[in-house]
């Protein structure tokens, strides 16, 4: 009963059951951990035996791109005939691409979701979830999601339920997930943020997890931020340095890397300076990003107390 | 049984191990007696003089000779050195059954078939003593290792004992050494049937058949015997008489031969019935049995030292151990974990402390065969294999943290079969069975997945989920979770792995081969051992040492390898550093070995390219050699082997070689041989370096090829020096081309004449229309033959040279490698590495003068500081161990999540909001956000009534409360809130981690310090004030903290008051006496701020200055005395002391001021006039500075943000104060 699941680390394992070996795992692998170029590459570099694996290598090439912020390659890539979970992707490329649009993606999207959703379509859902989740509708995200058993529908809603400020109810979600397949690099993933929301010495537990990803594959923006908070949670600042030194090498515009160095900057009594300089890049290039909107609101906020206490 | 080497042969009889070197002696039924290296497995010898089966040889302890006996009655003495057999000793009338030297005196032990044990002097060459008795064959007789006695084990189914002491007394004189012979009567004629010498002590009988074999224990009373009736049986002894023990059965055949462990509880056997048999002596029961399918044993040998035996058989012998010597050991980092007497220890390399961390489990006789170590969950897994492989068991132990090294703890472990079981990741582990299946196991020790592989024998480690599987022909690279074969690399039989530190390369270690891989297993080397291969490490720089049975080596992994040293026994290798090989031997005690690592190290940095390493080596000078210049050439480093030759010719060759045309000029020069000058003229022509060319034509007076260099070059004004020299050295043919080369036709007709062609002259001159010449010559030419130049000839000129090139021709600009350069100038390098030196030295000069005045404001920092002292740290002191939160609303998600319809949870609440309802202190709700109350607390506490400075402070707070961690991709990133307490937080008690500290805030004060020293007084007061403002928004943990703050804050405000109003000072003009007179009294406030005595020296000074000015002596002599008792510099001193003397004579005041030095006052901050104590006055609630009371209500000018005068809490920065 149990070894029927053993094998599954993605949506279609069901597809591949019989195989020996998943065609897609280091396409997959190198998508969860953040290793896009990678991703990109292995796909090409693919031969997919049967035509279902070539749409799933679409999907996730795809969706490497998406991490690439390449939206309009993605636009121009997937045509209104092409198949149909790739017509989600390039949904949630409109939606990341412009602001503006954004409204219009969203309704787009409650009309497909209130029609007969097909459960097989993971990418849809991922999608569907994606989007309410930057919509900060995470009700809605868990809607979506509660209906797939595939196993990245269960790590986004341990993600989602954190966002939610539910670690509870993350850490029964990853129970689950981890039943399904425990040595599945999203589930490693998911209780390594579970890990980092449960704090104090789970956050040691989060680092092996991260840092183990990182010796089987290659050390990312993602992994190397995720063991950066794991370091400021422990105020071990000279390792935090490290790990988001290499990621800003690795990519110097990775806003949680600018604001994870701004929180170091801080603990490390730098010169203010140094902070406000992340913060400026932040601001210049991750407008919509939570964190600036939420300064931009606490500023507005201080403006109306500067007044009140003035008057 | 491990078998280390077998030879085939004639039948072995018998059977002796040299004491020192890896040598056994093997005397055969066919005549011959062989000595063989076990170690090299070779022959080294062959002795062939007895006639018949040879059945008895030992070797001497000490000197180079060894003892036969044989079928042929002789005993015979050889010298193994000499090859050759020294003397043979007669006496003996029938076949010799085994013959021993004793440990101390110059005897040998012989028994023989004529039913005699005989004692011989192979000093004096003669028989010392007969013992008889017996009455049938004698087949053994040995000596005690340390009493005088001696067991004989005989047909007539007894085995005796001989005491022998009477013999020793009369035969050893004492005082002699015991290593003389004995006196002539004896030695000359032994007493046949004497009694008096040598005596039976004991008759053993209990035997049913002859008994072939008799041997004693090395320490305790005990005899063991071997006979006919299939028996071991154990005697004991005493003084007066000797018991049987017990029998061991279980042979079933004859026994041959029997001995005792040297060092164990065990006693082996030997018999015709092919096996070889371990007995338990103190249960006397059959451990192990060892077959052989066709041979009868017959002999059976230990080894005095090591845990070896030779057992000599029918058609040979073999060499084998009982068990593995090889400890079981893990290094991780600079701990090393060994088993060592069923104890774990841990030994740390660095600080050579060994302690035991725990006792294993009981339960199993087999020693620990290897063992893999997990530093993340600080477990540790134990693979024990006992004979029968399939027994085989693992324990999984979790390593206590800490333990009381005297009597360590027998944790509880976790143990399963399996033939090997190593870490695959954190919390996983992977076990092969017996069956050699793949199973992945959790912490607990609980299966968590099956794997199916190809088929395998053994895992090894490979790093996180990777595993490396061996099967008969090759090791491969295995990933556990795609459960895919990424590299295989084909190793026979490969015994262990060896990993880098950075896991980037990998030794596999096989019998004879050391194969060495990349993170893929693709092969970079590969070694071949004629020794077996022992173990290896990594050294920090890339190298891998390795250690064979008689040697330290090393391999890069290019290749290349040596001997570091030899080994006396072998020994494991567990770590390397610099020159130290950290080991285990096998006693599995660590020790520490030197090595010299220059050789290796030399050769990596060639293969690196680290030529400054390889130069200094060079230079350091301590590898000089002709094996190492052979290898750089051979290796094609030249240029590198030219810096260790002395020998000018190879120099010279090198530097030919590798095109170095400097250093062989200089070679060459220094040889000066034409041979050398030829062949450097050759290559620097190659090169295009003509300077070079020429000067070797002009060593070798090579003057055509000279001439000829010259018009190629253009070099015009030299070839006609050529032309002269050859003229003077009246070299007609080269003074005539040179002439020809020039085109210097007067000088050919000088040529042609003065060597006598005369017409050939007249010819020349006559075509060249030189008619002066022709007429005077045509009188010399005899017959007056006048030739008539071709009508149609035509003049040739050489060409004329459009650019003489004097500099050698261009080179491509090759960039210089490094020892070009280094050999070109050596002496450069020397002088700049010297200058480095030089500016290293102007450097810690100039950084001792900073240092100084460091000090001096660190001098004035620390007495600003007070008495600080770093804080304890982070964890807040209440301990609630609060239970798990939130229990019952997940079991209620849960029943939400077993209906079909899902109902998403309400959302939580983020720790922020904790943080404002936990905290009362300011900065907790900044960084939660909660502008509105923590703007609010500020009010209230404080007095805040402009925030506008706060801007930063509040926004720069609040950004760094959360740090930002991306999830799946493609969602928002999720926020994590680090806690100050975050060792023992909760989601109930957890508190935001502060950035801001109280010692950074000294620090900041600092800064302002010096730059009040500066007189930069504007940016001074910023800095102070941002500090002002910082302080509320602190948070510290102890009493004394707070206090520390609350000085740092008066500090802070007497330095605002005193510059703002030494600024407002100097913002007033000096044009009308009043001015003049307020600026003097400010002077004089200022000085009774409550500055560091630095700063109030230099306030003092302003205002001796001033009142000095303003004639008002009085006040200047008192700021003088003021000044001097602060102790200022010496000139300083000087100078007030004679302003003082001058004010002494004369001590009146010219103006009145406002201003009683005797009368203590504070300043009130607004307007600049002294409030004398008791006087009313109004404070700002935040810095406490002083206003006068028609002041209350407006806004602090020191710290710009509070209301004077209002009422507030006062400061509240540390939850201590809300107790």
């Amino acid at each position: 009963m149990k070894l029927a699941f053993l094998r599954g680390t993605g949506s279609r394992t069901d597809t591949m059951a019989n195989q020996d070996v998943d065609e897609l795992f280091e396409v997959k692998n190198s998508f969860y951990i953040g290793n896009y170029q990678h991703c990109i590459n292995e796909a090409q570099k693919l031969q997919p035996s049967t035509p279902e694996i070539r749409q799933e290598r679409d999907i996730f090439l795809y969706r490497a791109l998406i991490g690439q912020r390449k939206y309009g390659v993605v636009l121009s890539e997937i045509k209104p005939s092409s198949p149909v979970p790739l017509q989600a992707l390039r949904l949630l490329a409109r939606y990341l691409q412009s602001p503006d649009g954004r409204p219009t993606v969203v309704n787009e999207l409650e009309a497909q979701l209130s029609g007969n959703v097909d459960l097989s379509n993971t990418a849809l859902l991922v999608v569907a979830a994606t989007i309410y989740c930057h919509e900060e509708n995470y009700e809605g995200a868990l809607r979506v999601l509660n209906q797939s058993d595939a196993l990245e529908c269960r790590a986004l809603m341990v993600q989602t339920y954190l966002k939610m400020e539910r670690p509870d109810a993350a850490r029964k979600e990853l129970k689950t997930l981890q039943e399904k397949d425990d040595d599945a690099t999203l589930t490693q993933l998911a209780q390594a943020w579970t890990h980092i929301a449960t704090g104090g010495e789970k956050l040691q537990d989060a680092y092996y997890i991260f840092q183990e990803l990182m010796d089987k594959n290659a050390s990312t923006p993602v992994l190397l931020n995720g063991q950066a908070v794991c370091f400021l949670g422990q105020a071990k600042y000279e390792e935090a340095e490290g790990a988001l030194q290499e990621a800003l090498d690795k990519d110097p515009n990775n806003p949680d890397t600018l604001i994870n160095l701004m929180v170091l900057a801080h603990h490390t009594s730098k010169p203010p300076e140094v902070a406000s300089r992340y913060l400026a890049q932040l601001r210049d290039d991750h407008k919509t990003h939570k964190f600036v909107e939420d300064i931009k609101i606490k500023e507005e906020e201080f403006n109306r107390l500067v007044k009140q206490y003035a008057a | 049984m491990l078998t280390k080497f077998e030879t085939k042969s004639a039948r072995v009889k018998g059977l002796s191990f040299h004491p020192k070197r890896p040598w056994v002696l093997v005397s055969l039924h066919s005549g011959i007696i062989q000595l063989w290296d076990y170690r090299m497995c070779t022959l080294v010898d062959k002795f062939d003089e007895h006639e018949g089966p040879v059945r008895a040889v030992c070797f001497h302890q000490q000197q180079p000779l060894f003892v036969s006996g044989g079928d042929d009655y002789k005993i015979k003495v050889w010298n193994y050195k000499l090859r050759r057999c020294l003397f043979t000793l007669l006496g003996h009338l029938d076949y010799i059954r085994t013959t021993e030297f004793h440990q101390e005196y110059p005897w040998i032990l012989s028994a023989s078939d004529d039913q005699t044990i005989r004692i011989w002097n192979w000093q004096s060459r003669s028989c010392v003593s007969i013992l008889t008795g017996h009455n049938h064959y004698v087949m053994c007789a040995r000596f005690h290792p340390s009493q005088d006695l001696i067991v004989s084990a005989s047909l007539d189914l007894t085995v005796r004992v001989w005491d022998i002491s009477g013999l020793r007394k009369k035969n050893v004189s004492p005082g002699m050494g015991g290593l003389v012979g004995g006196d002539d009567h004896h030695t000359r004629n032994p007493e046949l049937f004497s009694t008096g010498d040598a005596t039976v002590r004991h008759v053993l009988e209990g035997h049913d058949r002859g008994v072939n074999w008799a041997a004693f224990h090395p320490t305790l009373p005990l005899i063991i015997s071997g006979s006919d009736d299939r028996q071991v049986k154990l005697w004991r002894m005493n003084e007066s008489k000797a018991w049987e023990v017990d029998s061991c059965r279980g042979h079933y055949n004859n026994v041959s031969c029997v001995m005792f462990h040297p060092r164990q509880e065990l006693i082996l056997s030997n018999s015709e019935d092919k096996s070889i048999r371990v007995w338990d002596m103190a249960k006397r029961i059959c451990l192990h049995t060892f077959r052989r399918e066709h041979d009868r044993f017959w002999v059976l040998a230990a080894h005095p030292t090591l845990n070896l035996f030779a057992a000599g058989h029918d058609s040979g012998m073999i060499i084998f151990k009982l068990e593995r010597e090889r400890p079981a050991y893990a290094q991780h980092g600079n701990l090393l974990y060994y088993v060592k007497e069923r104890f774990l220890r841990r030994l740390d390399l660095t600080k050579n402390k060994d302690v035991a961390v725990m006792q294993l489990r009981a339960g199993s006789r087999s020693p620990v065969y290897s063992m893999s170590f997990n530093p993340a969950e600080h477990a540790i897994l134990l693979n024990t294999r006992t004979h029968n492989l399939d027994n085989s068991t693992y324990d999984l132990y979790q390593i206590p943290k800490d333990s009381d090294p005297q009597n360590p703890d027998t944790p509880d472990s976790k143990r399963s079969a399996g033939l090997t079981a190593v870490w695959v990741a954190r919390n996983r582990f992977a076990v092969m069975d017996k069956s050699h299946q793949l199973v992945i196991k959790n912490m607990q020790n609980e299966v968590t997945k099956k794997v199916t592989t190809q088929p395998c024998d053994e895992i090894f480690y490979a790093g996180t989920g990777m595993l490396l599987l061996r099967d008969s022909d090759g090791v491969s690279l295995f990933d556990v979770q795609q459960k895919r074969v990424l590299g295989t690399a084909r190793i026979a039989k490969c015994r262990y792995v060896v990993w880098s530190g950075n896991m980037t390369t990998v030794a596999l270690l096989s019998k004879h081969t050391i194969l060495i891989c990349n993170r893929k297993l693709e092969r970079l080397c590969s070694i071949t051992e004629t020794n077996r291969v022992k173990s290896g490490s990594w050294d920090d720089s890339g190298v891998f040492v390795y250690t064979t049975s008689n040697h330290i080596k090393y391999a890069l992994t290019n290749g290349d390898h040596g001997i570091i040293r030899t080994l006396e026994l072998p020994v494991y290798v567990t770590r390397v550093s610099g020159s130290s090989v950290y080991c285990l031997d096998r006693q599995a005690t660590p020790r520490v070995l030197t090595i010299d690592p220059t050789e290796f190290r030399f050769k990596l940095a060639l293969v690196q390219r680290k030529y400054d390493e390889v130069l200094q080596m060079v230079r350091g000078a301590k590898l000089v050699g002709q094996s190492i210049i052979a290898y750089l050439q051979k290796k094609g480093y030249p240029e590198v082997a030219l810096h260790f030759v002395k020998d000018e010719r190879t120099r010279f060759l090198l530097a030919l070689e590798c095109g170095n045309i400097d250093v062989a000029l200089d070679a060459a020069k220094a040889l000066d041989d034409k041979g050398c000058w030829e062949k450097l003229a050759e290559h620097a022509l190659l090169h295009g370096n003509h300077p070079v060319v020429e000067y070797c034509y002009q060593q070798t007076k090579n003057y055509d090829k000279l001439s000829f260099l010259y018009l190629i070059t253009g070099n015009l004004a030299k070839l006609r020096r050529m032309m002269k020299i050859n003229e003077i050295r009246k070299d007609y043919e080269g003074w005539y081309t040179n002439a020809l080369y020039l085109g210097d036709v007067p000088e050919r007709i000088r040529v042609l004449k003065a060597c006598g062609k005369t017409s050939l002259a007249l010819l020349t001159a006559t075509t060249h229309g030189f008619t002066q010449e022709a007429e005077s010559l045509s009188a010399h030419v005899e017959g007056g033959v006048m030739y008539e130049p071709l009508p149609n000839a035509q003049l040739l000129q050489p060409p004329v040279p459009v650019y003489p090139s004097d500099t050698a021709w261009p080179l491509l600009t090759v960039a210089k490698g490094f020892f070009d350069s280094a050999v070109g100038s050596g002496k450069n390098a020397a002088t700049a590495s010297a200058m480095a030196l030089s500016v290293d030295d102007a450097g810690d000069v100039a950084g001792d003068g900073w240092g100084d005045e460091d000090e001096e404001e660190g001098d004035l920092d620390v007495a600003m500081e007070g008495g600080e002292g770093e804080g304890g740290g982070w964890e807040v002191e209440d301990d609630l161990d609060l239970p798990p939160d939130l229990e019952g609303v997940s079991t209620a998600g849960a029943a939400d999540g077993e209906d079909g319809y899902f109902v998403p949870p309400p959302r939580g609440h983020p720790p922020t909001q904790g943080w404002t309802q936990r905290s009362h202190l300011a900065l907790d709700h900044v960084l939660a956000g909660a502008f509105e109350s923590a703007t609010r607390l500020l009010h209230d506490q404080v007095g805040v009534v402009n925030f506008e400075p706060y801007r930063s402070l509040f926004l720069s707070s609040f950004a760094h409360c959360r740090t930002s961690y991306p999830g799946a991709p493609g969602l928002p990133s999720l926020f994590s809130y680090p806690a100050r307490n975050w060792r023992t937080a909760t989601h109930k008690d957890h508190l935001p981690a502060l950035g801001l500290k109280l010692s950074s805030l000294m620090d900041r004060l600092k800064e302002a310090s010096q730059l009040t020293t500066a007189a930069k007084f504007t940016e001074a007061v910023d800095k102070l004030r941002g500090i002002l403002l910082a302080i509320p928004l602190l948070v510290v943990d102890t009493k004394q903290e707070v206090s520390e703050a609350q000085n740092l804050l008066r500090v802070c405000k007497e330095y605002v008051v005193g510059i703002s109003m030494e600024l407002y000072r100097k913002g007033l003009g000096k044009a009308t006496p009043e001015e003049q007179c307020r600026s003097l009294e400010l002077a004089a406030y200022f000085t009774h701020c409550e500055l560091q005595p630095g700063h109030q020296i230099l306030t003092l000074r302003t205002a001796v200055n001033l009142a000095f000015k303003m004639k008002n002596y009085k006040m200047a002599m008192s700021f003088g005395r003021r000044l001097l008792n602060l102790g200022p510099r010496p000139e300083i001193a000087q100078n007030i002391r004679k302003v003082v003397q001058v004010c002494e004579k004369n001590p009146v005041d010219e103006i009145s001021l406002q201003y009683d030095e005797h009368n203590p006052f504070t300043v009130c901050a607004s307007s600049y006039v002294p409030i004398y104590r008791g006087k009313p006055e109004v404070q700002c609630p935040l810095c406490g500075a002083s206003y006068l009371p028609e002041h209350r209500g407006i806004t602090c000018t020191v710290c710009t943000v509070a209301q004077v005068g209002k009422d507030c809490v006062g400061l509240r920065i540390s939850p201590l104060q809300f107790r």
